[in-house]
């Protein structure tokens, strides 16, 4: 049987030292993970409030006034509230067995928690090519089945009616005969209540019931089945179970399982069971308090707690506002260990009756603040919002006035996020961090220019260096151009030359533009193809924000918000009209102000190709729009048929579905770039997804650009890659030149999805030939490599995957994918499902070492390996990745390398 | 082919050193003998060149030291490879770019001081050599005469010195409208009670934006004569600039006239709208030259003819081939005409002579390079007359060479020649004006190479005639190429532009790197294709 390690929920700056990375991996992580319950999550989040703040209360006490006087003094006394998500176990039963003779078979889905379960499944045929689902006959569909476009069917668990005692079931029974052409049946189970899918390692459930199909590592059924189907279900002798069946190790999902069964006839029924996980929310708190002993000139440092358990605080003690952990002098308390002379490990006192505990320190005068994180488990740490708890500790003489600061008086809510880590370091203050990498990071570049300056007179007309130089510095130049320009352009003359000093020293070198945001942005698709499903997505994804936040997303990205003829949005109808499947216009407004508070961009996603008419013509042909921007049929392309259009013609390939609009007429376009303007001022949009942008020229793009003046903007240009014989070509080039020119027809102002990426990443995971991912010049192949600020790179979303599985990435694989892209430059956008299923912590802990080490969408990359089984790149000269299965370690040369995150198949390692 | 490689005469001079270190350096031996024996042949033609140019050799120097670089890596480039480009100085054409005209303002301030040091990075990250800095008269000398006030310049020469380029620093003593630059307010005050000191036209429309060079040498200015104020500035400017002279300032210009130009401000109040000029005005009639011609006409003997200009030059309004112009049979066929026309372009040679000379003495203990520039007056060059030309002082007609005694004028004091209109071509210009940019730079500059002058290009339409890269660049490079340095007018906002500077970010590549492309890897047909500018554009925009 399977055993799941508890994926906790990771929230910001996770930071995993490796000196003092336990045991915690996901390698051990089982057979399965199944996607957690989403619903607890973002109301762990409530408030985000500098941690500074703590600092600058207390020593606000100085000034506080005296109110006893006791032998020792309390100079410190908060209350944190913390709020942690408990786990909820359960278990997912499959069971297939003959039913009433050879023929007709059963398949048994049910789940052990209670809960409105939904069962969405599909088939596939014998003839069917690649993954997408198909519709089961109609007589394999239970009762109260609807269907679901006509690739799936939803099926509703019902409560078992065989459940005895305590153990309650929700099951699903599928009976289908061994004679229909149906070779597997694959399923994904939902929460009706929270929205949340419960996959198998990321991807669907997939029943095999034939011999021939492919493994592609999600497949069910095929390993030992042991256990007793609990309850009364009865039928042990059809447990029976396929114990030859291929040893499931569980590392990863590569075993080769193609043989469950020799042939159909030969179907074997089985039985197994996939831990899931819920989550729900718990409140809990720690107090901490500080008094200062006078005749000792010690501070005594409190802390109690209501959580249960053994709570071990792992702390230590500073010297200076700068936060780094030091150990104190000894002697130490009792229950008291040094933590590999990093930190001190106390384990806190239960208090009689069981209810919390406490523990108290003594610090001497020389310390000014303490810093701690509290372990709940091996596995699970509370934190202060992404850092340590930090208390200042009073150390001047002039403290000698008692002074008392309840903050939880105050009703202040002290929120906490729960974090965990396999280790803590100290975690720099956020604020200051960012800080310093907006000055670093101009230093850096100054000092690139003077390194430059030196090197480029002379190397000018010669050889260059080398490609990458050049394009860094072409990047360099990019920027300062663009400064340039902004200040030329507004043209504030200065009037002093102390002025003109330092406003040379705040030169920002960031330039924000259209194409690229700072250049550190992160996306996050937020929706699905299913996200419209419960029509309050908006509400939905409002609790997530903060999350969303605190994980280092910079960018969400929102489905198409008007009003269209199919419930995911993309055949809109009145552009005017924001009332879709997703929620109202005052719903959506109230959920852009909400990213907005978070500190998130929000990009709308504006179907600006094709516009489904409200009449018909006089031959019955639907090209006559109404509402507000109530169009004839000039604005219709005149080169599809199917709608009559008296435009011109189109200026960019055709989607037949409905009329394309014809962007050349000037009427079109004014009324396009007022409706951009009024998103923008209405609703508060940053920036846009342009969807199917191959159906018009990128000129009327930049047009739509220069007038809405998005903080960002990307384009989806779709095409097809290069094949030849079926097998990927190597070079796709020409691939990516189409979307360059895409890009380059728009004069940069928007950057486009790197769909050469992601089909190059599908070959090379896929066949395992990870040379792919270098180009003929050792560049990453894909846009990314020949205009990496423009390019959005991502692998997968809501067409490639999710329900639709147009061109799904490579099952089991993603990981490997988002340790590419998201270490890369470029411009990861991160697909909703991802973020929300058990890759988030994986997910979240690469964004965090690529915002640690400032990796933007200009980063200069390194290709250091690309053979069969193992890619390898350095970044920036600080991460240094590598994906694949076969060996690699980064050269120690003049940095010293350490692990970062590192999952199946894929490690990263940071620069020390 | 080698033959070819070692045309450059920049690379000349130091020839047989160059080829010493080629030895030394290992490359293939039978060609570097070879080319021994032809940059020693070319050498002999360079020295007698330096002799004409004494004081240009601490330049030639210096380009000499960045030569034998260039010429190894077309060493290395292959043998193969037969491009005609790299002959010549798009090789070696050094490029520069213009500051905006109000870099300092007039209270002495660097106007946004962001922006052009961002500027001075990207340019010196593109590999731009240097810029170009217009120092007026009207802000360095603004308050009174002989008082100085150096210290926005200065600040902006630090700023340049600081991101590494160099610097070119035009004297302009002339106004200029567009930049809203008046000239010194206490110049402006004299010519309030003595309108004198300004050009005139027949009608007594008078140009303010610089003095006239009637007045030269008639102590106008407070008992100096303008060429005595011109060069106390010149002094201070080098004593102030001193440690900026020959590292960082690379070169001066002095300027001559209407926007520095050496010319007669015959077109000045036209407008500039694309309609057909007119030949402009002829510029006598300002009290000093009424004088003057009258002294020549007597000295010649025909006093008549000193009374007053041509009565019957078409004005400006009316068309420009009328009249005095007439092509057949108009009088500047006439011996009056020809005795005209020769007093009014003497008199603009001997004014541009004074100033050459007075900064070739000024300057001649540096070791900056000094140049001057004269305009490119393309307008009706396709006529008999060449109206325009004559207007703006060069007797530049069907039956004569104008520009060669200018050229031997800048011969004389081992000046170069700035000449602007390196972006204009003659598909672009109007028909009906009979004009040829092209045709008139093909004058001047063979003319030049006949006295030895060197030419510095620059564009006229600021950041952007149609098609105006292509036409600099076909001026630059190729076997033809005129010009060893170019400075493109101008920095700012319009430069800066998404509309324009990829173009110049490709232009300026595109100077550059097609060779080294091809040289590099000439047997990869991709990197060819890769140099392809439309991809190049691509490329580097990221």
């Amino acid at each position: 049987m399977s055993t799941v390690a508890v994926e906790p929920l990771i929230h910001h700056y996770r930071r995993k030292s490796p000196r003092l990375a336990p045991n915690f991996t996901t390698a051990k992580q089982s057979s399965l993970n199944c996607t957690r319950g989403l619903l607890s999550r973002g109301a762990t989040f409530c408030s985000f409030k500098s941690p500074l703040r703590l600092a600058v209360r207390a020593s606000s006490t100085e000034a506080a006034p005296v109110e006893t006087s006791e032998s020792a003094d309390v100079v410190f006394d908060k209350t944190f509230s913390l709020k942690r998500t408990a786990k909820v176990e359960g278990r997912i039963l499959i069971r297939l067995n003959s039913g009433k003779d050879e023929e007709n078979w059963q398949l048994t889905v049910g789940c052990s928690l209670p809960g409105k379960w939904v069962l969405h499944w599909g088939v596939n045929y014998v003839n069917d090519i690649g993954s997408e689902w198909d519709q089961p006959p109609l007589e394999m569909r239970p009762p109260d089945s609807i269907t679901i476009k006509d690739y799936a069917i939803e099926t509703p668990l019902k409560k078992s009616s065989t459940a005895l005692g305590s153990d309650i079931f929700y099951e699903v029974k599928i009976d289908f005969n061994l004679n229909s052409s149906i070779t597997a049946i694959n399923f994904v189970l939902k929460d009706a209540d929270t929205g949340a899918w419960y996959q198998h390692r990321g991807r669907d459930f997939k029943v095999p019931l034939t011999d021939y199909l492919q493994d592609d590592g999600n497949v069910v059924g095929s390993k030992k089945g042991f256990g007793i189907w609990p309850g009364a279900l009865g039928q042990l002798s059809n447990m029976l179970l396929n114990s030859e069946g291929a040893q499931y190790d569980g590392e990863d999902g590569t075993n080769d399982l193609r043989e469950p069964t020799q042939q159909k006839r030969g179907l074997e029924g089985f039985y197994e069971e996939h831990y899931i996980i819920k989550e729900s929310l718990i409140d809990s708190s720690v107090s901490v308090s500080v008094s200062r002993s006078p005749e000792t000139a010690k501070n005594s440092l409190l802390i109690e707690t209501d959580l249960p358990g053994d709570i071990v605080v792992h702390w230590g003690v500073c010297k200076d506002e700068g936060k780094r952990w030091e150990i104190p002098a000894e002697p130490y308390q009792a229950e008291t260990i040094v933590f590999k002379n990093k930190a001190m490990r106390t384990l806190l006192q239960q208090k009689d009756g069981g209810h919390g505990a406490c523990g108290c320190f003594t610090l001497d005068d020389e310390y000014v603040g303490f810093l701690f994180v509290l372990k709940l488990d091996e596995d699970t740490w509370l934190n202060y919002k992404g850092n340590d708890f930090y208390i200042p500790l009073s150390n001047s003489s002039g403290l000698h006035t008692r002074s008392r600061l309840v903050e939880s008086e105050k009703n202040e809510q002290q929120d906490v996020l729960e974090r965990v880590e396999s280790g803590s370091l100290p975690m720099p203050e956020k604020t200051t961090e960012a800080n310093q990498a907006g000055s670093a990071y101009t230093d850096n570049i100054i000092s690139e220019i003077r390194n430059l300056v030196s090197g480029i007179s002379s190397e000018k007309r010669r050889k260059t260096k080398s490609k990458v130089a050049q394009e860094t510095i072409l990047q360099e130049i990019e920027k300062l151009a663009a400064e340039a320009y902004s200040i030329f352009r507004t043209a504030i003359p200065t009037f002093s030359e102390t002025a003109i000093l330092e406003a040379e020293a705040e030169v920002p070198l960031v330039k924000i533009c259209s194409g690229t945001g700072t250049g550190f942005e992160i996306v996050c698709q937020g929706f699905n193809w299913e996200s419209h499903r419960s029509g309050k997505w908006y509400l939905e994804l409002h609790k997530k924000a903060a999350e969303l936040s605190s994980r280092g997303f910079t960018v969400v990205w929102l489905p198409p918000p008007t009003e269209s003829i199919s419930p995911e949005g993309y055949m809109p109808k009145d552009l005017y009209n924001l009332n879709s499947r997703y929620g109202s216009i005052d719903e959506l407004k109230v959920l852009v102000t909400r990213f907005h508070e978070v500190g998130i961009k929000v990009l709308g996603d504006a179907v600006l190709n094709h516009r489904c008419a409200h009449y018909q013509n006089q031959n019955g042909i639907w090209n006559i729009y109404g509402g507000r921007l109530n169009w004839d049929d000039r604005a219709v392309v005149a080169d599809d048929p199917h709608f009559q259009g008296r435009g011109n013609k189109s200026s960019g390939d055709n989607f037949h579905a409905a009329p394309n609009i014809d962007h050349s007429q000037d009427f079109v376009r004014k009324d396009i770039r007022e409706w951009l303007c009024w998103l923008r001022n209405e609703i508060g949009y940053d920036g846009w997804r342009l969807d199917f942008v191959r159906g018009f020229w990128g000129g009327y793009v930049k047009e739509y650009v220069d007038a809405s003046e998005p903080y960002f903007a990307v384009g989806e240009y779709w095409d097809s890659l290069s094949y030849t014989y079926g097998e990927m070509d190597h070079n796709q080039d020409a691939h990516r030149q189409r979307i360059v020119d895409w890009i380059n027809a728009t004069n940069g102002t928007a950057g486009a999805f790197d769909v050469t990426t992601k089909g190059i990443l599908h070959s090379a995971l896929e066949r395992c030939e990870y040379w792919r991912l270098s180009d003929q010049k050792g560049k990453p192949p894909g846009v990314v490599g020949w205009w990496p600020s423009r390019a959005i790179t991502f692998i997968e979303n809501h067409d490639t995957g999710s329900t639709q599985g147009h061109w799904r990435f490579p099952g089991g694989k993603e990981m490997q994918g988002y340790a590419y892209i998201l270490t890369h430059p470029g411009t990861p956008s991160v697909f909703y499902e991802h973020a929300f299923s058990n890759y988030g912590s994986e997910i979240t802990e690469l964004i965090s070492v690529r915002n640690r080490n400032k990796i933007h969408c200009r980063s200069t990359i390194q290709i250091t390996k690309a053979e069969r089984d193992v890619y390898a790149a350095m970044i920036d000269e600080k991460v240094a990745m590598k994906i694949g299965p076969g060996h690699y370690e980064p050269p120690s040369g003049p940095q010293k390398w350490s692990l970062a995150t590192e999952g199946n198949d894929y490690k990263v390692w940071e620069a020390s | 082919m080698e033959v070819s490689v070692m045309a450059s005469s920049q690379a000349n001079l130091r020839g047989t050193e160059l080829c010493r270190d080629r030895d030394v350096l290992g490359f293939c031996c039978s060609n570097s003998n070879l080319n021994a024996q032809i940059c020693y042949g070319k050498s002999k033609i360079c020295l007698s060149k330096s002799i004409g140019w004494p004081k240009s050799s601490v330049r030639l120097a210096i380009k000499a030291v960045s030569q034998p670089e260039a010429v190894v890596s077309e060493k290395v480039s292959g043998e193969t490879s037969t491009s005609s480009r790299k002959a010549k100085p798009a090789d070696g054409v050094r490029l520069y770019v213009g500051l905006p005209l109000d870099s300092v303002s007039d209270c002495n301030a660097i106007n946004h001081s962001r922006a052009i040091m961002a500027g001075l990075k990207a340019l010196k990250l593109l590999g731009v050599d240097g810029v170009e800095l217009p120092v007026f008269w009207g802000i360095a000398e603004k308050e009174a005469m002989g008082k100085y006030e150096w210290s926005g310049y200065l600040a902006l020469a630090d700023m340049v010195q600081k991101v590494g380029l160099k610097l070119h620093v035009s004297l302009c003593f002339h106004a200029s409208k567009e930049a809203k630059i008046p000239l010194p307010k206490w110049v402006s005050d004299i010519g309030k009670s003595r309108p004198s000191i300004f050009f005139a036209d027949r009608s007594g429309q008078q140009y303010k934006e610089c003095l006239s060079l009637a007045v030269d040498d008639v102590p106008v200015l407070n008992g100096k004569t303008p060429i005595q104020v011109y060069k106390e500035l010149c002094e201070s400017f080098k004593t102030s600039f001193s440690p900026f002279m020959g590292s960082t300032i690379t070169g001066i210009s002095v300027g001559l006239g209407p926007d520095g130009e050496l010319r007669y401000p015959s077109h000045h109040h036209q407008a500039k709208d694309n309609s057909i000029q007119g030949a402009g005005e002829f510029q006598s009639c300002d009290e000093n030259m009424l004088n003057h011609l009258k002294q020549h006409a007597e000295t010649l003997g025909n006093p008549l003819w000193g009374l007053s200009g041509p009565h019957d030059a078409p004005r400006n309004d009316q068309s420009p081939l009328s009249n005095f112009f007439n092509e057949n049979g108009g009088s500047w066929e006439s011996p009056y005409g020809d005795f005209f026309l020769s007093w009014y372009s003497d008199l603009l040679i001997s004014h541009g002579d004074r100033l050459l000379s007075l900064a070739a003495s000024t300057f001649s203990d540096t070791s900056v390079t000094l140049s001057a520039k004269v305009p490119l007056v393309h307008s009706w060059y396709r006529t008999r007359s060449h109206p325009s030309e004559l207007t703006a002082g060069y007797y530049n007609t069907v039956n004569r060479d104008g520009y060669e005694e200018f050229v031997e004028m800048f011969s004389r004091n081992s000046t170069k020649m700035i000449l602007p209109g390196m972006d204009l071509s003659d598909e672009n210009q109007p028909n009906e004006s009979l004009s040829s940019p092209e045709l008139l730079l093909a004058q001047i500059t063979a003319a030049c190479r006949k006295h030895n002058v060197e030419v510095s290009g620059q564009n006229l339409m600021i950041s952007g005639a149609p098609r105006g890269f292509e036409q600099i660049k076909k001026n630059l490079s190729g076997e033809n190429a005129v010009a060893d340095l170019f400075t493109y007018q101008r920095m700012g906002a319009s430069f800066f532009s998404p509309d324009h500077f990829p173009s110049f970010t490709a232009f300026v590549r595109s100077l550059d790197q097609p060779e080294v492309h091809s040289d590099d890897l000439p047997t990869i047909q991709e990197e060819a294709a890769e140099s392809l500018p439309g991809k190049n554009l691509r490329m580097q925009a990221a």
